[in-house]
Formats: C-alpha cells, sequence, structure tokens
C-alpha cells in the first residue's frame, strides 16, 4: 500500500513545472558558481605558491640567522568550495620567530589579494543550498495537505483502509526523492567540474567529507519541508498556506540570521579586558628588558649598547614593539653584517656570549606572555564570536552552516589547527636554534664567515585533520538538524490525526 | 481606474499577507533605529578619538620644525562617518577608516625618510572570527525583504482573478485593459506603501528623537530622495510580479517563477557577477609589494652611492644630493603606493560595473551614493586626502620659500627653514561629503533603475493586452 502511495505522490510531483524549474534553477546556479569558485580557487592556490616560493627565495637570500625572515603560508582549503567558511578571513601568512608565539591575530594576507573585494559577497555551494533549496521545500510542500483537503481528495484517499501516518511518510518520500533530484544533481555536476581543474586534487577523504556535506544538506532539506508541510497541516487554505510558507521563509533566511546579530552585536571588543592583559605583557617585557640592560652593564664590555660596540659593514636594528589592539608584544634584533672589522675580533666571543644569553631570553620571555596571551585572545575574539555563532544556531541554516563548515574544515577549529601547527612548527625551531647553538653562533649576526646553512632548518609541514575528527566536530549540529525533523515530523503526525477531513 | 485599485486595496488590506508584512517591516525598521542609535554614538567618538590625535601629531610636528613637518607628515587622516549610515552600511566594515600620511620607514645616522601617502587595508577584518551577516540597514529591508513582500502582493494579482474567474467579470464592463492593469499596479503599490511608509515614519521617529544623532536639512533632503529610490524600486519588483502573473495561467506557478527569479535576481547575481568580473583581473603586479619596495629602495641608494662619494667632503653639496635622494625615495615609493591602490580601485570598479545587470545592486549604488557610504564615498575620501597632502606639500615648500636663509632643500634637516613655525598656519584636513559628486554618479543608476521599470510595466501591459479570458 505504501509504495502504491509513494508511487502516485512520485508521478504527481514529477510532472509538475516546480520540478522542472527546481532542476533548471538549482543546476544553473551551483554549476556557474562553481566555475567561478575554482577560478577563485585557483587564482588563491598560485597566490599562495608564489607566496610560499617568495619566502623561501628571501630566506636562502638571507645573510645571517638574526635577520632570516621564516614565514609560513596558509594552502586554501580546496572544500572551501563548497562552505568557505574561515578559509578567506583570517590572514595566510604568517611570521615564525622566537621573539613572539604566532597565533591567528598575527597573521597577514597574501600580497596578492585585494583586501577592497571584501566588499562584494562570496558564494559558495553551501549557501546556495541555504537559499534555494529550502525555498524550494517550501515550494514543495505547501499544499500537500492543504491542497488535497482543498480539493477533497483526501476524503477519497483515507476511504481507503490506509493508516495516517502512511500517507504522510508516502507524501515525505516521494517529495523528498524529488528534491533530492536537483541537488545530487547538482554536486554530481560540481564534483565532475572539480575533478576536471587541474589545480585541485580530491583524495578519498575528501570525497568523505562532501558526502558528510551531503548528508547534512539532505538533513536540511528535509527541515524544511517539513516545515512546509507543518504549516500546510495546520492551514485550510492553500493560500494562507502559501503565504505563510514564504513569509517564515523570508523570516528564517533573511531576517533571523541578520537580526539577531545586529542586536547582539558590540561593535568593540571588551576594552577592559585588553587593557589588564596588555599590562602584564607590557611588565613582563619591561622586566625582560631590565634583566637584558643588567647583563649588558655587568659583562666584560659595559655599556648600555645592544650591539656591543661591533663595528661591521651592514645594517642593525633592535626595539620593542607591539600591538595593543591584538595584544602582540615582542623584542626585535636583527643584525646582518656583512663584513667585521680588524678590531672587532676579541669582541666576537663576547657578542656571541650576549646573543646566546638575549636568544634565550626572548624566547622564555615570549612563550611567558603567551600563557597571558593565549587566554586573553580567547576572551576577547573567539568568545564572542562562540556566542553569535550560538544564536544562530536557533535557525535550521545556523545549524546546517555549522555542520558543513565542521565537515569541510573550513570551521573556526580548522581554521585554529593550521595555528596550532605554526606553534608547534614553531617550537621545532628553536629545539633546532637551541641544538645547533644558533643564537651562540657567528652566524647569526654576522656573514663573514660563511652564510647560515638554511638547507637543514626546519620546514613546515600541514595537514588537514582526518576525517573522523570532521565527523566528530559536525556531529552536534547535524544531530541537532535531525532531532528538529524528528520533532516535526510528531507535530505534523498528532496534527494530521487529529484533523477531521 | 481609481475603483479597481480602492477594490484591490480593500482586497489587500483583509489578507495575511499585509498583516505579516506590516509585523515583518515594523520589526526590521525599528531594529535598524535600535541598532543604529547603538552603533553611531561609537563611530563619531572613533572620529573624534583618531581627529584629536592627527591635530595633535600636527601641532606637535609644527611646535618642532618645519624639517618636523616636511618628515613626519600631517598623520592618520580619518574619514568621516556619514549620519545616514542606517540606509545603506555600504559594507563599510570592510573599508579602511583612515589613510595615512607618513609613517616610518627607514632612517640611518645622517637621514631619515619624507613621509608618504599609505593606504593600509581595513585593519580588523583578518583577526574577526565572528559570522559574516548583512547588516540590517534600510538597503537591505528594502532590497530584499521589501522586494520579496512586493512579489507576494502581485504574483496572483491577473492570474488569481483569472483562477477564481472574476476577471472575466471586470473586463466585461467597459474598461480598457490598460486601465485595469494600472489600477491593479496602482492598488498593489498603495497597498505595500502602507506599511512601508509606516515602518520608515516609525524608524525615523526613534532616529530624531534620540539626542546622539542629529539630521540636518540636507540629511533630511536625502532621505526623501532615498524613499523616492525606494518606490521606483518596489515599482520594478510589482511591475515584474504583474507580467508573471499576467503570462501564466496559474497563481502557483506564477509564484514559483517570482520566487526562483527572484532569488537569482536578488541573491545571486550581484555575488556571482561580481566574482566573475573580478576575477578576470590577475593581481600579478601587486604580489610581493614591500619586497619591491624595498628593491626600489635599495637601487636608489646604490645610484645615489657614486654621487655622495663626490660630494664627500663640500657639506653644501652634499646636503643638495641628500634631498634629492629622499625626495626621489619619497616620490618612489608613493608612486607605487599610488599604482597599487589605482589596479585595486579599477578591479572593484570593473566588478561593481558587472553587478549593475542585477537590480538590487543598482539600487543599493543609489542608496549608498545618497547615503553618503560605500565604495563611491570611500573613492570621494581619498580624493579628499590627496588633495589635502598637496595642499600641505605646497605649505612646506612656501613656508620654506619664506625664509631667505633657508637652503631650500626640502626633506634635509640642515637644508630647511628653522624658523618656528605657527601651528595655525599648518592647513588642517577635514574630509567633506560632495553632494553634486553623488549626484552625478547616481544619475546613470536612476536612469537605468528607471529603464528597467518601464520595461517590466510595458512587458506586462503587452502581456495583459493578450492574456484570452
Amino acid at each position: 500500500m505504501l509504495t502504491t502511495l509513494i508511487r502516485r505522490e512520485l508521478l504527481d510531483n514529477l510532472m509538475t513545472f516546480r520540478f522542472a524549474a527546481a532542476v533548471f534553477i538549482t543546476l544553473l546556479l551551483v554549476v556557474t558558481n562553481t566555475a567561478v569558485l575554482i577560478k577563485d580557487y585557483e587564482r588563491r592556490l598560485a597566490g599562495y605558491n608564489a607566496a610560499v616560493k617568495m619566502h623561501q627565495r628571501q630566506l636562502q637570500e638571507t645573510n645571517t640567522y638574526s635577520a632570516g625572515e621564516v614565514y609560513v603560508d596558509r594552502p586554501p582549503n580546496p572544500l572551501s568550495i563548497f562552505n568557505v567558511g574561515f578559509d578567506k578571513r583570517p590572514g595566510n601568512e604568517v611570521k615564525v620567530a622566537h621573539g613572539y608565539v604566532p597565533s591567528l591575530w598575527d597573521a597577514d594576507r597574501h600580497g596578492s589579494d585585494n583586501p577592497f573585494m571584501n566588499i562584494f559577497t562570496s558564494m559558495d555551494i553551501v549557501f546556495i543550498f541555504e537559499v534555494v533549496l529550502s525555498l524550494l521545500a517550501l515550494i514543495f510542500a505547501y499544499d500537500v495537505l492543504a491542497g488535497e483537503h482543498e480539493r477533497g481528495t483526501l476524503r477519497l484517499v483515507l476511504t481507503n483502509p490506509v493508516r495516517r501516518g502512511h500517507i504522510l511518510l508516502a507524501k515525505y518520500i516521494s517529495a523528498m526523492l524529488c528534491l533530492l533530484v536537483p541537488l545530487l544533481m547538482s554536486l554530481l555536476l560540481a564534483v565532475i567540474l572539480l575533478t576536471n581543474s587541474a589545480a585541485i586534487s580530491l583524495n578519498t577523504h575528501d570525497f568523505l567529507r562532501i558526502g558528510g556535506i551531503i548528508f547534512a544538506s539532505v538533513a536540511y532539506l528535509s527541515v524544511f519541508y517539513f516545515i512546509g508541510m507543518l504549516i500546510s497541516a495546520a492551514m485550510r487554505r492553500t493560500s494562507t498556506a502559501l503565504m505563510l510558507s514564504m513569509f517564515v521563509w523570508g523570516f528564517l533566511v533573511l531576517v533571523y540570521p541578520n537580526v539577531t546579530l545586529a542586536v547582539i552585536r558590540r561593535l568593540e571588543a571588551p576594552q577592559p579586558r585588553t587593557a589588564s592583559a596588555f599590562n602584564q605583557i607590557e611588565q613582563i617585557w619591561e622586566e625582560f628588558d631590565r634583566a637584558r640592560k643588567h647583563f649588558l652593564a655587568t659583562d666584560a664590555f659595559p655599556g648600555e649598547d645592544w650591539g656591543l660596540e661591533l663595528r661591521g659593514g651592514g645594517s642593525r636594528h633592535a626595539y620593542l614593539w607591539n600591538t595593543p589592539r591584538t595584544l602582540l608584544y615582542t623584542y626585535e634584533s636583527v643584525i646582518d653584517f656583512e663584513t667585521l672589522g680588524e678590531e672587532d675580533e676579541p669582541k666576537i666571543p663576547h657578542a656571541q656570549h650576549h646573543f646566546r644569553f638575549l636568544g634565550r631570553l626572548v624566547t622564555d620571555t615570549a612563550d611567558r606572555t603567551w600563557l597571558i596571551r593565549k587566554p586573553a585572545l580567547e576572551d576577547i575574539f573567539v568568545k564572542p564570536a562562540k556566542v553569535e555563532r550560538a544564536w544562530l544556531k536557533l535557525s535550521p541554516i545556523g545549524l546546517y552552516d555549522a555542520a558543513t563548515q565542521a565537515w569541510a574544515g573550513t570551521d573556526m577549529l580548522g581554521t585554529r589547527d593550521f595555528f596550532d601547527a605554526v606553534r608547534q612548527y614553531r617550537r621545532q625551531v628553536i629545539t633546532y636554534l637551541y641544538d645547533k647553538d644558533v643564537f651562540g653562533s657567528r652566524e647569526w649576526f654576522s656573514a663573514d664567515k660563511g652564510a647560515p646553512d638554511w638547507g637543514s632548518f626546519p620546514q613546515f609541514s600541514f595537514q588537514r585533520v582526518d576525517t573522523h575528527i570532521n565527523a566528530k566536530r559536525a556531529l552536534p549540529d547535524v544531530s541537532l538538524l535531525l532531532m528538529i525533523n524528528g520533532v516535526l515530523f510528531i507535530i505534523i503526525f498528532l496534527i494530521f490525526v487529529k484533523s477531521e477531513v | 481606474m481609481w475603483h479597481i485599485a480602492k477594490r484591490e486595496l480593500y482586497d489587500n488590506l483583509n489578507s495575511l499577507r499585509f498583516a505579516l508584512a506590516i509585523v515583518l517591516l515594523i520589526g526590521l525598521m525599528l531594529t535598524n533605529a535600535v541598532v543604529h542609535l547603538h552603533e553611531h554614538p561609537k563611530r563619531i567618538q572613533a572620529y573624534n578619538d583618531g581627529v584629536t590625535e592627527y591635530q595633535n601629531h600636527l601641532m606637535a610636528s609644527a611646535d618642532e620644525s618645519l624639517y618636523r613637518l616636511a618628515q613626519k607628515g600631517p598623520g592618520d587622516l580619518y574619514k568621516k562617518p556619514s549620519a545616514l549610515r542606517f540606509c545603506a552600511e555600504g559594507s563599510e566594515t570592510d573599508l579602511p577608516r583612515q589613510a595615512i600620511g607618513g609613517t616610518f620607514r627607514w632612517s640611518t645616522d645622517r637621514l631619515e625618510s619624507a613621509w608618504i601617502l599609505a593606504y593600509p587595508p581595513v585593519d580588523t577584518s583578518l583577526g574577526n572570527l565572528r559570522p559574516d551577516v548583512t547588516l540590517v540597514d534600510w538597503s537591505f529591508i528594502i532590497g530584499y525583504v521589501l522586494s520579496l513582500i512586493a512579489l507576494l502582493f502581485t504574483f496572483d494579482s491577473i492570474s488569481g482573478e483569472r483562477e477564481r474567474g472574476t476577471l472575466r467579470l471586470i473586463l466585461a464592463n467597459a474598461i480598457p485593459r490598460h486601465t485595469v492593469l494600472i489600477g491593479k499596479f496602482l492598488g498593489a503599490l498603495i497597498s505595500l506603501n502602507i506599511p512601508f511608509t509606516l515602518a520608515i515614519l516609525m524608524n525615523l521617529l526613534v532616529i530624531s528623537t534620540s539626542s546622539d544623532v542629529h539630521l540636518n536639512a540636507e540629511a533630511w533632503g536625502r532621505l526623501g530622495i532615498i524613499f523616492c529610490i525606494a518606490l521606483l524600486y518596489t515599482c520594478l519588483f510589482l511591475a515584474l510580479g504583474l507580467l508573471v502573473s499576467a503570462r501564466v495561467q496559474r497563481s502557483a506557478v506564477s509564484l514559483v517563477i517570482l520566487l526562483l527569479v527572484w532569488v537569482s535576481l536578488v541573491v545571486f547575481m550581484p555575488g556571482t557577477l561580481a566574482a566573475i568580473a573580478g576575477d578576470s583581473a590577475s593581481p600579478k603586479a601587486t604580489h610581493g609589494f614591500y619586497e619591491r619596495s624595498w628593491q626600489l629602495h635599495n637601487e636608489l641608494r646604490d645610484q645615489y652611492g657614486s654621487r655622495w662619494r663626490q660630494a664627500r667632503g663640500d657639506s653644501r653639496k652634499r646636503i643638495e644630493v641628500d634631498g634629492a635622494y629622499v625626495s626621489k625615495d619619497a616620490e618612489q615609493q608613493e608612486q607605487l603606493q599610488e599604482a597599487r591602490l589605482k589596479q585595486q580601485i579599477s578591479q572593484v570598479n570593473r566588478a561593481r560595473a558587472t553587478t549593475r545587470l542585477s537590480p538590487v545592486t543598482i539600487f543599493q549604488h543609489l542608496f549608498e551614493s545618497f547615503a553618503g557610504t560605500g565604495f563611491e564615498r570611500h573613492l570621494q575620501f581619498l580624493e579628499n586626502v590627496k588633495v589635502y597632502a598637496r595642499e600641505y606639500r605646497e605649505f612646506v615648500v612656501d613656508t620654506d620659500k619664506a625664509d631667505i636663509e633657508s637652503l631650500h632643500i626640502i626633506g634635509v634637516r640642515e637644508g630647511m627653514s628653522e624658523k618656528p613655525v605657527s601651528p595655525e598656519a599648518v592647513p588642517t584636513f577635514e574630509d567633506t561629503l560632495n553632494f553634486s559628486k553623488d549626484f552625478n554618479t547616481a544619475a546613470i543608476d536612476l536612469l537605468l533603475l528607471a529603464l528597467f521599470f518601464l520595461l517590466l510595466l510595458s512587458g506586462a501591459y503587452l502581456a495583459f493586452v493578450r492574456v484570452e479570458v
């Protein structure tokens, strides 16, 4: 009986104009946007490759260790085509130095990016689904019960010995099958376009992640279908149901996300927290400066100067600098001598001793300030963002967005994974510097007796997390979506069973 | 005709969609007003702080010497926030709030770099982890929500009558078809405008009664123009609704078509077109900007090496070479900055021109130009900055010329006048909004929008004339 019902509903739906329109519009939007997104990705990848090459070349050209600027670049995520999330926004190049612990807020943008282009909204496939699929689901659902009621066909169906639950189920299954056609077809075309692009190589894990995105999309689609069905069950007339559906759609998709954030958003970060943390950090660095000066005042060449009066040819600078907004405070000292004079020779052991001391002191101070900076950054930047995301999750769109971001690895955690890797790399670099006694070497400040060995310097590598971690991160949101589905179905069932024909 | 419009109006007033539209629009407009009242004083405060800082910086330099003025430059120049930002946010959060007139670039034991104009990218967006949303401004409420509501008001105005069979009754009377169409159009326009005007009035009431935001006569004039643009824009969508409704037999089909057209036109077209147009420009020349900057600087230093060697011993000649070096370096670096900015702007302009195919973008551009926000406004600000920079440089040169003891070599301490500079004489920067220029850029947009509307309305007329009842 159920199959008969499904077949009837399916045939009803397939032959409609709205089905054809749904397929057409989804395919059109997804295919054009995927083509554009792939080009965008390729451009970003080219920018990344150029940046990596440039940074490597610059490092090789540096004559001394202290002048060497080690940059780490963040590659674009190919799955950002599905949900761009945080892939574009945080900076994509970050300097690794012993003088500070790098975080997301210290990253900069590749030189090839145009910051003005941010004024345009960027599309991704999930955004298209968010808007179009929900609309289509409501268009398919608004007359599913109210229509039959109006035409009086419901009465005819119920004269047969069928359970009301079966009717609902048949309607749901057949409509979902119809809606899956545009969804799957457009995704299939998108994936074909993706695999055809030379720049993008997807592995098995990526296909699993895309599978996760598809599953979340189906759950999302089904939520909106149920919402439409609920309205249709509660309203007696199709025109009322349609109006109400459209307003509910407008509210959930357009109004809710924007209004909530407008209301709860505060323009500035909490000032007192920033100021107090910054003061603490500043004090630590002042302490550092005292220790540094004390060392200089008591060593074999007493004086205030950091350069130990070396008279080499080249450039040198050293200063404390800070950015209060991101709580960044660091000491930078670069001594880049190409030649050293005869009279400098006896001072060199002392200079080495000094820089060995200074290197360790700077590293330790940076590590100590990180203990304060990390929780403060968390409070100032991450917490409000998390609160806002939690508010957005009150609407199915927010849940769907969060779930697909988690699957694509472009969510907040996925992006922060990269910066965790950068911090780990910094530790690696520091261990290397200690092991080779680079701080105390002549190459730290002078190139007169040979250049630094950049070849054996540790290399940075970053792997996106495994699929099961993506799955774990997506799980709460996907299960919430499924729960909403369940609750909605139960409500619709109760209304439908109680309703008089 | 008025009879039809009146009938249409009464029909609409009693409907569910009218009630929902009223609730939605008033809710949105009140949110907009409350948010603006909350945010605007902060923006003004930030601007005033910036201006005070700039003035202090300028005074400090002027107190020191003319050389300091020539070397350090005027400092950060801030963009004045518009009081009408609640009408159109104009992605102001993604645009820089200031231009930099002079940062430290390099120094040697004898020389310091001269100031240049630099254009920093917006500083807050990189570390911002907050979700990205369209802010609820008028242009969002009208561009997205009101246009959708306009379609919901008209999708069944003809096809619905035909379905119910009442169209035949109307046309049985001796009324020309175009009168019927215009009547329906006016009826829908008026019934849509009741909630809309109500919402706007409430919004303005809240904003104008607050003491934090002052709207002057010019701002009210701008608001009037903005309201007219909003009317034109809604007319566009009403005409679209009538067109589809006249062509299609059933109202359900009409709605599906309208919604899908709306989604593509309003939601997707702007972003997709911008991405397509922005993509075509490869910003290769901007790559490695800092590297290029250092390279230029080093090349120049090497180039001047021999001239310095020649000038050794002759202090007058050395100062001349120094002056030439410093000003040449500043000129080169500023040209580099300008070139990059120009390239970025041309990419954005290309993208913006392409997005004009979508009426919602035209409408947003119009709103932005009359509200004094957005990209055009930013360009105007940059223009103001450049004019001021020229003025400032001229001031330094003229003041120096007035002192006959000076060697008139700008950018070198020994080569410049050492007389005290009166701080009041230094030109100060104030950002202004130029209305006539706004109107020029807006005129084409306005024309395009009107053209779209006439096209759709005549389309609706043609479709309706050929309808068989």
